[in-house]
């Protein structure tokens, strides 16, 4: 076969091309460590997500020193959970499961991006080093709706990352003489024990208690207040840990049989009587 | 007296302008959606609601990419052949017949798309050109794919009747170029549509019928990408045939090599299909190693593309300095830059080279993360399907319909204006699309712009980007409409002088100086089937074995039921979108 000089300089010269583009590409895989995403996790039935030990209850799990698992569930037309929250300097390995069409989890501006295909899952994992906000979008079109579909990635500092939970059950109504109770619930789902102060707040006083709460541990603290100190009417209260707050009002009154036909001394235990519980997650909300 | 195509064949000049036809009115109706979207995307006009977006990318889609190419394919190829073999096809019934078939097709997924436009009809399509599982449409829109698809395969066979009737009156003869270039790509045609008959007829139109419940989505997809890639050569391969073929005569020379050109179709038999799974480098399911093969093997796919950059300016320069160019660069200066048809092919060959390295990017698997499915998608493909081939065939056109029709083409002055005009107007929306994409901005989306974050332009802004999108459509459409219009004035022009002569002048280097092998289209074709098998059998059987082949019970999400997605939108008001 006859080909001219230059066209035989132009061959090698393109082969020599593809040969780079491939070694470059392979030390990128290979020496930086840039993997994509693989078949490592097996398939899952949509219908079996809610069961699913991992995706049952979409959440960020911490599992190692600085190491965390996100499980994200995409669906038409919103990523749960919509906003997650993980600390700078950590390792992060999101599963991404899809509950109906092909989604995408990818967020913006990041090669952190990846096809959602129901029926598998989706592995990434992602090294943050530095504190910033991400969006989150589906960008593989999967029904009308399409263009709403998205969520946030908060990549916090490490000091201002906590995962502990926060539930406070405490009376609405007690009669005057009668204690009023405030069961607080401090959750703790970080590796680390979390060694805190609970803080209650009503009228003038404060009463503090220093608890320690173990990994993957609720640590329950009962707060008893005289209501007889308080004096009759409505006292705003705040319990806080750390950046966690909540509050409500106790209502102290002269005879509660009159109002409303309640048993006096009532711990509020299950009763009916609107109970002030309230439950926040560890999304802090700055 | 014109010695045009249209005097020496007539009946085969009648069937070439009846798919022109059909490619040129799918061309206006997917160029007015591509305007529509332009406007809608970046906010400046919404005429439609956002949901009602997707209806129209998908016709954008489907009309360009199907209709409008492979009409136009199907054009072009028929005059190759009946041009190079001097004869026309053994029975025109069935070339009519293939015609009809994927007029149907083309009819019955156009009706389900444009139906979803509106209520009357419980019929739509609105699964975009790459229709995934489970998204769903109609079965009519799967059937009329089918139909197209069939309608394809019996052209190619009537060229290779036309080529074996002609080998028994020739025999010992090479195939001619053009006939060769034809034949390979069809090769290339058969080996990677059944990919997708596959997937239509054995998964997808069962399921949207209700035949089977569920579908495997890993396993429809891998099948539609082991023809989604070779899709877009056979695309190409038509406009490398006008680059082959009518722009060295154009340039006023001849074709640098015969036998290169050759090499260059065998290559892409033999690599267009193996590589697929590069447009899945983000699918879980499918093992990284396979990803590393397609890669590796796409990167290869570059090598025909380069033989051509090399070969076509050759054929250019050669053609400039017969004109009496001469120096270094100075022979550019030569060229006929007043010739619409060379000066469109021209700029779309340099967009073509441009898009082909913001391919490469694509590529490489890991800064593909960087970039898949954001803008700079769109942006690779209207560089490369929407410019190097859209605009290789407009400007091919300005030769061949005076050829086809016998008519002097109309404002040769306006078609150079018009081709100019598509330059300019891609690189503005183009450039914008790349740059969006590397921000994060989505494709296929009718509002890119998010209520919760905002993007992190590094020069420029948003704002900016989304003036460029909607100047550059904006302009794309008016130079479609501008080439429309020629074509329609053309087309009844009284006037037949001047045309120019349609002899093609013989290659500096002919087949004589390339060893036979190359014309032995079955050794190709089993090559080509063992490395599709290399490249395919594992990954499929490891996808099947995952998720079985009707997959691990996945339901329909059918986008063509009206109360379902009234549903959905009662959903989203209820928790407050």
């Amino acid at each position: 076969m006859k080909i001219h000089t230059y066209e035989k300089l132009w061959l090698v010269a393109s082969l020599v091309l593809i040969v780079g583009f491939i070694a470059t590409i392979t030390y990128g895989s290979v020496a930086l460590g840039i993997t994509m995403v693989g078949d490592e996790e097996p398939t899952i039935e949509p219908d079996e997500i809610s069961d699913d030990e991992r995706f049952g209850e979409p959440r960020v799990e911490q599992v190692g020193e600085n190491e965390y698992e996100a499980y994200v569930i995409a669906q038409t037309f919103i990523f749960q959970p919509e906003t997650i929250e993980v600390p700078a300097d950590s390792e992060v390995t999101f599963y991404v499961t899809s509950r109906d069409v092909i989604h995408s989890f990818s967020v913006v501006g990041t090669n952190t991006n990846t096809m959602v295909i129901p029926g598998e899952i989706s592995t990434l994992t992602v090294e943050f080093d530095e504190p910033d906000e991400y969006g989150i979008v589906c960008n593989e079109y999967c029904g009308d709706f399409h263009h709403t579909m998205e969520g946030q990635l908060h990549v916090v500092p490490e000091d201002e990352f906590d995962m502990t939970e926060l539930a406070v059950e405490a009376d609405d109504e007690v009669e005057i003489d009668d204690d009023a109770t405030f069961e607080v619930a401090v959750e703790n789902r970080q590796l680390e024990a979390l060694e805190t102060t609970v803080a209650l707040e009503i009228g003038d006083e404060t009463l503090e208690e220093d608890v320690t709460v173990d990994s993957q541990m609720t640590e329950e603290t009962t707060f008893t207040v005289d209501s007889a100190d308080l004096g009759e009417g409505d006292h705003d209260w705040t319990v806080t840990v750390d950046d966690y707050e909540e509050s409500g009002t106790l209502t102290v009154a002269e005879d509660l049989e009159d109002e409303d036909g309640n048993e006096d001394g009532d711990e509020g235990d299950g009763g009916d009587d609107g109970d002030n519980e309230t439950d926040e997650e560890g999304d802090t909300d700055e | 007296m014109s010695n045009t195509f249209v005097d020496a064949y007539p009946k085969q000049a009648r069937i070439i302008r009846q798919a022109f036809l059909t490619s040129f009115i799918a061309l206006a109706i997917g160029a007015f959606f591509g305007l529509i979207q332009a406007l809608h995307r970046t906010n400046i006009l919404r005429a439609i609601e956002s949901p009602t977006y997707y209806t129209v990318l998908t016709g954008h889609g489907v009309f360009l990419v199907i209709t409008f190419t492979i009409f136009f394919l199907v054009g072009v190829y028929q005059w190759a052949v009946t041009e190079s073999l001097e004869r026309g096809p053994v029975d025109m019934r069935f070339t009519w017949g293939w015609y009809g078939l994927m007029l149907t097709g083309t009819m019955l997924a156009a009706f389900a798309i444009l139906a979803g436009f509106t209520d009357a009809i419980d019929v739509s399509a609105d699964v975009l050109f790459t229709f995934y599982a489970p998204l769903q449409g109609h079965p009519i829109f799967y059937i009329g794919l089918v139909v197209f698809v069939v309608g394809t395969w019996l052209a190619g066979a009537d060229w290779f009747r036309t080529w074996l009737a002609w080998k028994g009156e020739n025999p010992g003869k090479r195939i001619p170029l053009p006939t060769f270039m034809v034949l390979t790509t069809m090769i290339m045609w058969y080996i990677s549509s059944i990919g997708v008959a596959v997937a239509i007829l054995a998964f997808i139109l069962p399921w949207s019928i209700g035949i089977v419940e569920s579908i495997n989505p890993t396993l429809t997809r891998t099948l539609f990408w082991y023809f989604g890639h070779p899709v877009v050569y056979f695309w190409l391969l038509p406009a490398y045939l006008m680059w082959y073929i009518l722009l060295p005569k154009l340039s006023g020379g001849r074709l640098f090599s015969d036998p290169l050109a050759r090499v260059v179709f065998i290559l892409f038999i033999l690599l267009s299909t193996p590589v697929g799974i590069h447009h899945q480098y983000l699918d879980p399911g499918i093992a990284e190693g396979f990803k590393y093969i397609a890669m590796t093997n796409t990167m290869f796919l570059l090598l025909p593309s380069l033989l051509t950059a090399f070969t076509v300016v050759a054929s250019m320069e050669h053609g400039a300095r017969q004109r009496g160019g001469k120096g270094y660069f100075g022979w550019l200066k030569a060229l006929p830059w007043r010739e619409p048809a060379f000066t469109g092919m021209a700029l779309a060959g340099m967009v073509f080279a441009f898009g082909g390295f913001t391919g490469i990017v694509n590529a490489g698997m890991n800064i593909n993360y960087l970039v898949h499915n954001s803008l700079w998608v769109p942006g690779h493909i209207h560089t490369q399907v929407g410019t190097a081939v859209a605009l290789t065939f407009m400007a091919g056109s300005y030769w061949l319909i005076p050829q086809l029709t016998g008519n002097r083409l109309v404002g040769r002055g306006i078609a150079l204006f018009q081709v100019v005009l598509w330059f300019v107007g891609i690189v503005i929306m183009t450039n914008a699309m790349y740059r969006g994409g590397l921000i994060g901005m989505p494709r296929r989306t009718a509002e890119p712009e998010y209520e919760g974050f905002n993007y992190e332009v590094a020069a420029g802004s948003v704002g900016e980007l989304n003036a460029q999108v909607a100047l550059g459509g904006t302009l794309l459409f008016v130079s479609t409409m501008i080439f429309l219009a020629l074509m329609i004035l053309t087309l009844f022009n009284g006037e037949s002088e001047p045309i120019d002569n349609r002899t093609i002048p013989a290659p500096l280097s002919g087949p004589e100086d390339s060893p036979p092998v190359l014309d032995n289209l079955k050794l190709w074709v089993a090559i080509a089937a063992v490395l599709v098998v290399l490249a395919y059998v594992i990954p499929l059987a490891s996808i099947v074995s995952r998720g079985g082949l009707f997959g691990p019970d996945i339901g329909p999400f059918p986008v063509f039921v009206e109360p379902v997605s009234l549903l959905i939108e009662t959903v989203l008001v209820s928790i407050g979108w």
